[in-house]
């Protein structure tokens, strides 16, 4: 939309750095002027934010008034004037030239195609034989991923190239595939992490770890399945550091996302496995993508004296709740203790029990910054509850989970302790992995 | 000494993918759209044509009963700053970035109200597919919607609208 109207962006130096750096290069075709601020100017007390304003611009070194006049006012420059999209890439060819196995690795890791642990090379060998395990052709697009830059088409190919590299085989192809959908994973300044859930019988057909270590290293299934999500989302997403990749931190759950089975022989009577829940066939396999940020285990044995839920509920309240959403990883013998000790009868009871229990204060609630980012504009626009609770005290108690259906629980696990995990983690629809065999 | 594994040099399969300066049309939700035996392309009167309706009637009537609707603008923040229906709230629709990116914002509408997305379009082009990523989200099929005819049909009926040029009208009408 044209408003005629001279713009400029004021954004931190950071943001400043990858916007020229990527973003304005290759998305916006006509650049855009800056003027930056130093970071952090969130958190800090007023006066050093007033102090950014009366300092100096990060870019030229002027007063940043005076740079926020002269970005306004000064006329386009040459390179200033180009609209419209921006040029086509050139088409890369689709075999690399012959090289030795070293300079080949060197290569995928300067390129960041790797999550830098070691990789089975994508001979053309490989990658055919790779293909043998779906039924879809190999220039078939799986989904077009928009990029800053453009649109990236992700086809049934390159995705047999990632799951080579993962070091999965033909028969994991199918999941890939259906996973492949959901990349690329989530990317935010704040780090966030993944979670990837297998449901139904080709849990057993491809031994996914459900049980015992279901999280750990101990299983090729779940290990290949979620780094493969993690080199399509690098690859195909384009993610690579400080370029477009700004996790101040980073996740350690990104190397495998958190890839497991749920134990659906063991859930209890009553209790649905996650893809039922979320509407299909018992007999449907399926694939669920999770994205959060954080994950609170317990540690130790439930106590009778503060029941299980009740210790979830507290931890709970710990997050930022962006969405309602929560993911609760139990294993079969807290599921059991819940349901029989406790009374939940279904999954969608415990949830009901959360939505209604989890309390936080106003204050910690909207002293979040992913929450004043989502619900500060929706409050001041009028949508309720934000728009009441912005009105609130300090310390009075909101129940922040308002919609039940976002928060999932999932039953994994040995029945070895009476162990889980609460996450912030929002599960998106799954899909079913059929489609893709 | 370089080593050579096996007979030596690799033939290794290219793993970028090319970069096109439109989107491609094989959106997410199109991919959604023809998942569910419709595609797009072929019916161009009305695209994603799974998306349920909601008339703008239906609407203002839904509007009295306070707080069981939730409107929700997929215009532009300048745009929705000039006119939109009032009472909306604004979350952009943009065709060339993810659409998972504007999860936080859709994730954070109510779950327990009917939500109807509309836009400043002829045929909810903008707001149809906000409809499907909320289906995605987990949201009832049935309580997410798109406005039929959009802002276009609403302004038709003189039905209430809010924003800076509705004001400076209304301002200088006086």
């Amino acid at each position: 939309m044209q408003c005629k109207i001279p713009a400029i962006g004021i954004a931190s130096s950071n943001i400043v750095h990858y916007a020229t750096d990527y973003d304005f290069k290759y998305n916006n075709g006509m650049p855009i002027r800056y003027v930056s601020v130093p970071f952090p100017f969130t958190g800090q007390p007023r006066a050093v934010d007033v102090g950014y304003v009366s300092g100096k611009d990060m870019l030229t070194g002027q007063p940043l008034m005076s740079a926020l006049v002269s970005a306004l006012t000064s006329p386009l420059t040459a390179d200033e004037k180009i609209s419209g999209a921006p040029p086509e890439e050139a088409v890369e060819p689709r075999l690399l030239p012959p090289d030795f196995e070293e300079n080949l690795r060197q290569l995928f890791d300067e390129k960041e195609w790797t999550d830098f642990n070691s990789i089975i090379l994508p001979t053309e060998r490989r990658v055919t034989a790779m293909l043998k395990g779906t039924s879809h052709k190999p220039d078939e697009v799986v989904k077009t991923i928009n990029i800053t830059g453009g649109a990236r088409q992700l086809t049934v190919e390159k995705v047999a190239i990632n799951a080579v590299m993962a070091g999965a085989s033909p028969e994991h192809l199918p999941v890939i595939l259906a996973l492949s959908t959901q990349a690329p994973f989530g990317n935010s300044t704040s780090s966030m992490a993944n979670m990837v859930v297998i449901s139904g019988p080709i849990r057993n057909r491809l031994k996914f770890n459900c049980g015992t270590n279901a999280m750990g290293p101990y299983n090729r299934s779940n290990a290949v399945v979620g780094r493969a999500f993690t080199l399509m989302s690098k690859t195909a997403g384009d993610l690579r550091n400080n370029v477009n990749a700004w996790e101040t931190l980073g996740s350690n759950l990104q190397y495998n996302n958190m890839c497991y089975g749920e134990n659906e022989e063991a859930l209890p009577a009553g209790w649905d496995p996650l893809h039922v829940e979320m509407g299909f066939k018992p007999t449907d396999s399926v694939v669920s993508v999770g994205t959060g940020w954080s994950s609170i285990a317990s540690v130790g044995a439930s106590q009778v004296i503060y029941p299980t839920h009740f210790l979830m509920r507290d931890y709970m309240g710990s997050f930022c709740a962006s969405g309602s959403a929560a993911t609760i990883v139990i294993d079969p013998t807290v599921a059991e203790l819940l349901k029989n000790v406790h009374g939940f009868k279904t999954k969608a009871q415990l949830s009901e029990w959360f939505s209604q229990n989890v309390t936080k204060t106003a204050a910690s609630y909207w002293g979040n910054g992913v929450i004043q980012s989502i619900a500060v504009p929706f409050a001041l626009q009028g949508l309720e509850p934000y728009a009441s609770w912005r009105k609130l005290p300090d310390d009075a108690l909101i129940k922040p989970f308002t919609n039940p259906k976002a928060i999932h629980v999932v039953v994994a696990g040995g029945e070895v302790q009476t162990m889980w995990f609460v996450t912030d983690f929002g599960i998106r629809r799954g899909v079913l992995i059929d489609d893709w065999a | 000494m370089k080593s050579r594994l096996f007979a030596g040099l690799l033939f290794v399969v290219l793993l970028p993918v090319t970069l096109c300066s439109t989107p491609s049309p094989n959106s997410p939700q199109q991919a959604a759209s023809k998942k569910a035996g419709q595609d797009t392309s072929a019916k161009q009167a009305e695209p994603f044509p799974q998306v349920p309706r909601i008339t703008a009637e239906e609407v203002e009537r839904l509007l009295k009963e306070k707080g069981s609707v939730v409107l929700v603008d997929t215009d532009d923040p300048v745009s929705f700053e000039a006119e939109h229906i009032k009472g909306a709230v604004n979350i952009a629709y943009d065709p060339t970035v993810e659409a998972r990116e504007q999860d936080p914002l859709l994730s954070a509408l109510p779950g327990d109200k009917l939500i109807v997305f509309y836009c400043n379009c002829s045929h909810e082009e903008d707001s149809a597919p906000m409809v499907l990523e909320m289906w995605e989200l987990g949201y009832s099929r049935d309580k997410v919607k798109a406005l039929k005819g959009g802002l276009t049909r609403w302004e038709q009926l003189s039905y209430p609208l809010a924003g800076t040029d509705v004001q400076a009208a209304q301002e200088k009408g006086n």
